[in-house]
């Protein structure tokens, strides 16, 4: 590292083109940084998913729900181990705007999601206060909610038996997000919405969330179920959540991951335009210099060497303020997105780190190889005669 | 000697030495086409998504559902409902004296894309005798119209690209049987990628013993408060009343919302790293050139009409890269055919887009070359002069 004073110096010899680099170089990789953030969610969404678990759900009129019963007869199918339910409460906050979807389920559910941060305890507590709810962290931050506040849900679709259409529940638990709920969740007391029902309304549930015994027969059950339910008066559409989460499920259908690559592709090549010409331009600007290190004796080796520590500076430091900027965005951009609007959070994995580490460096080579070719051509005597 | 000819004669010199600043000034050409290809392309997705929400029905055409309903499924109109809703004054009448409003139920049919096997839903429509009128684009492509009263359905242009079996000849699986696809239709907008099928038919199917919504064409523009103040002031109803158009800002407003911050989130990232890359270009052009200003101002040239100059050349090299922006922009996507889940529309760079590109061209110009300017125009001539 003997060279470092002397690059040290040829980059603060001009400082503004140093610190404008570095500016443009961070930005390209915040982009990187939620791009491929972004791609690293989804991916690890699908990787994710439970090949065993699934839920059924009415094929042709999400809205009403599927009986109770046919709930138990799932329960009896071969094959299926645990199994819970839920219905929903869809309906806004305060304003029409704000929409809200609360998931009301019984305490099964902490048996069929373990993976989910609602634990067998919190699940209890919900149990025995019947109009408490466990909400996930996001839910909590969205409507500023700690445990032992209210939240009043007014839901027209959902009526009380009385007729109202406002629900008001008391927050019992915050527990963390998980991955597969993106927005985040809120889930309640299922027994106590069926009684609120009107009597017509009672004994429906939106989905039937179960386990499968053995998850390579999982396909085979979703089939059989759906089959067994096809000529009833409640048609179910079975899936198993590996294939509701594939990632080509995402974003109706679109190909996130050549999407992300594609704009963070875009971001790069800008920079490597820019980053090329600062450090040709500092090269050519010092050519003399690199006459007077080469007459000292300073082999090829050296001088390309300080021409990529050069150029490798602003890229990794650039790269390093980007990817900080990109997880701090990324941690706050669910604040800025409509409620009920799930962007999955870009989750900066190791992975993402080294992506962004391993274009730093190809950024740096890239912009680095065309001076150091001419500086290896270099006559000396030229060099040295040569003025600013 | 009047400012703007001698704006005009700097400006020319600047232009005139550029091939010699070449590879310094692609860096803001790049910058730029990166910016407004990627802004561009991702607004062409979006905005054309946008419009084919907004351009579904004609503006004396109105949407009446269930108070508070966010999505058409959830609505949910009886019969006697629906009856009083279309027996209101006000409604524009077909030639036999009925009034030109209809009921409208609508399911999702679950299938898959037919590019990935990704899991879809298509929307099946059902359609009444007025269906046509209240459909103005509506005409028969191949094949017939389904019978009234069979088990036959019509499919929208675009749905056999889109979807897996959705072309004349495919049946679609409903509760009570394979439904035929006897025919496809054009309407030109969203409803291309749809199907229809007879109303009381398809209800007997599903067994929906409801209607999600009424739809009806106003016998004047300007009836909607007075029919909607009918509506609304009727007891046995509760309903929300708006023009078709505004329904559909209303169900697309929150993915509207999400899809500015993504496109917008993004281009303002990059046209920040563009403008420093711009910035940067701009003060070397200053500094490569400033024996020549200083000349220039020695022989009498304003100092304003050099910071112009400066300002131009930006937004020349800017303009030129945010055309190469556009142009890639329009021709790999202004009007390709796509679709978000079961929607289709048609991906457009239209005007507005390119208008604004090219003002974001502007702007980073202007930010980038202005302080460039202010120092090449108030850098001592003296001092300039006798710099090596």
């Amino acid at each position: 590292m003997k060279f470092l004073p002397l690059v040290w110096a040829a980059l603060t010899r001009k400082p503004a083109r140093a610190v404008l680099t570095l500016l443009a170089v961070t930005m390209a990789f915040t982009v990187f940084g939620l791009m491929i953030g972004l791609s690293a969610t989804i991916d690890g969404v699908a990787e994710q998913a439970r090949g065993d678990r699934m839920f059924s759900v009415p094929r042709f009129s999400y809205d009403d729900g599927l009986p109770i019963a046919v709930a138990r007869r799932i329960a009896d199918t071969p094959g299926v181990k645990l199994i819970a339910f839920q219905s929903y409460i869809p309906g806004y906050v305060q304003n029409e705007k704000n929409h809200i979807y609360l998931s009301m389920g019984h305490a099964d559910m902490a048996r069929v999601f373990p993976d989910w941060h609602a634990t067998p305890t919190m699940w209890d507590l919900v149990e025995h206060e019947r109009t408490g709810i466990i909400m996930s962290r996001l839910q909590a931050e969205r409507w500023h909610k700690k445990v032992g506040d209210t939240l009043t849900v007014i839901s027209p679709q959902l009526k009380r038996a009385d007729g109202a259409t406002s629900w008001t529940f008391k927050v019992l638990a915050i527990c963390d997000d998980v991955l597969l709920a993106p927005d985040g969740f809120i889930f309640g007391n299922y027994d106590y919405l069926d009684k609120s029902l009107p009597l017509a309304k009672q004994g429906r549930v939106n989905e039937v969330d179960y386990v499968a015994a053995d998850p390579a027969r999982a396909d085979a059950i979703a089939q059989v179920i759906d089959r067994a339910f096809a000529n009833s008066a409640s048609p179910t559409q079975t899936i198993t959540e590996k294939r509701a989460y594939a990632v080509s499920n995402n974003f109706g259908g679109m190909d996130v991951d050549v999407l992300t690559h594609e704009i963070a592709l875009a971001g790069l090549a800008m920079i490597l335009f820019l980053t090329a010409n600062v450090i040709a331009q500092s090269v050519r600007e010092r050519f003399a210099e690199f006459g007077t290190l080469r007459a000292l004796g300073f082999g090829d080796p050296s001088v390309i060497a300080m021409v990529v520590l050069e150029a490798a500076i602003p890229c990794l430091a650039g790269a390093g303020l980007g990817m900080a900027l990109a997880a701090f965005l990324a941690h706050h951009i669910q604040a800025i997105m409509p409620p009920g609007f799930g962007l999955p959070r870009p989750t900066i994995t190791a992975a993402v780190y080294g992506g962004a580490l391993g274009s730093a460096f190809l950024l740096a080579f890239a912009s680095a190889a065309l001076p150091t070719v001419r500086l290896m051509r270099m006559d000396i005597a030229t060099a040295l005669s040569e003025r600013e | 000697m009047n400012t703007i000819r001698q704006i005009w004669i700097v400006t020319a010199l600047n232009f005139r030495s550029l091939p010699q600043r070449l590879w310094q000034s692609l860096v803001i050409v790049v910058g730029m086409a990166c910016v407004i290809g990627v802004l561009l392309s991702m607004l062409s997705m979006t905005e054309g998504l946008h419009s084919a929400y907004l351009n579904t029905g004609d503006p004396r055409a109105i949407f009446v559902i269930s108070a508070g309903a966010q999505w058409e499924a959830q609505g949910s109109l009886s019969r006697d409902m629906a009856r009083v809703i279309m027996d209101t004054p006000g409604i524009a009448k077909a030639a036999d004296g009925s009034a030109i409003a209809e009921p409208g139920v609508e399911v999702g049919v679950p299938t898959e894309l037919a590019k990935n096997g990704a899991m879809a839903w298509i929307v099946l429509r059902g359609m009444g005798p007025k269906g046509r009128m209240l459909l103005p684009g509506f005409h028969l492509v191949e094949g017939r119209m389904f019978r009234p009263g069979s088990h036959e359905l019509i499919a929208g242009i675009r749905a056999k690209d889109r979807f897996t079996d959705a072309g004349v000849g495919d049946k679609v699986i409903l509760p009570d049987g394979a439904w035929p696809i006897v025919g496809a239709y054009a309407t030109g907008d969203l409803r291309d990628g749809e199907l229809f099928g007879d109303t009381e038919t398809l209800m007997l199917s599903i067994r929906h013993k409801t209607y999600n919504s009424v739809t009806l064409r106003l016998a004047q523009p300007g009836g909607l408060a007075a029919f909607r103040r009918a509506l609304k002031s009727n007891p046995a109803l509760n309903v929300d009343v708006m023009t078709l158009h505004d329904w559909n800002v209303k169900r697309s407003a929150d993915f509207d919302r999400f899809c500015r911050i993504v496109v917008y989130g993004v281009g303002v990232l990059l046209a920040i790293g563009a403008l420093f890359g711009c910035f940067n270009t701009m003060y070397s052009a200053v500094a490569a050139r400033r024996r020549e200003i200083a000349t220039l101002r020695a022989l009498g040239y304003g100092g304003f009409a050099v910071g112009v100059s400066v300002v131009l050349e930006a937004g020349a090299l800017s303009l030129a890269g945010a055309a190469i922006g556009v142009a890639f922009a329009w021709s790999r996507y202004d009007g390709v055919i796509d679709g978000f889940g079961g929607d289709i529309f048609r991906m457009t760079v239209s005007p507005a887009m390119i208008g604004m590109a090219l003002f974001w061209a502007v702007a980073v110009a202007i930010l980038g070359g202005f302080l460039p300017a202010i120092r090449a125009a108030r850098r001592p001539v003296i001092q300039a002069l006798r710099a090596t």
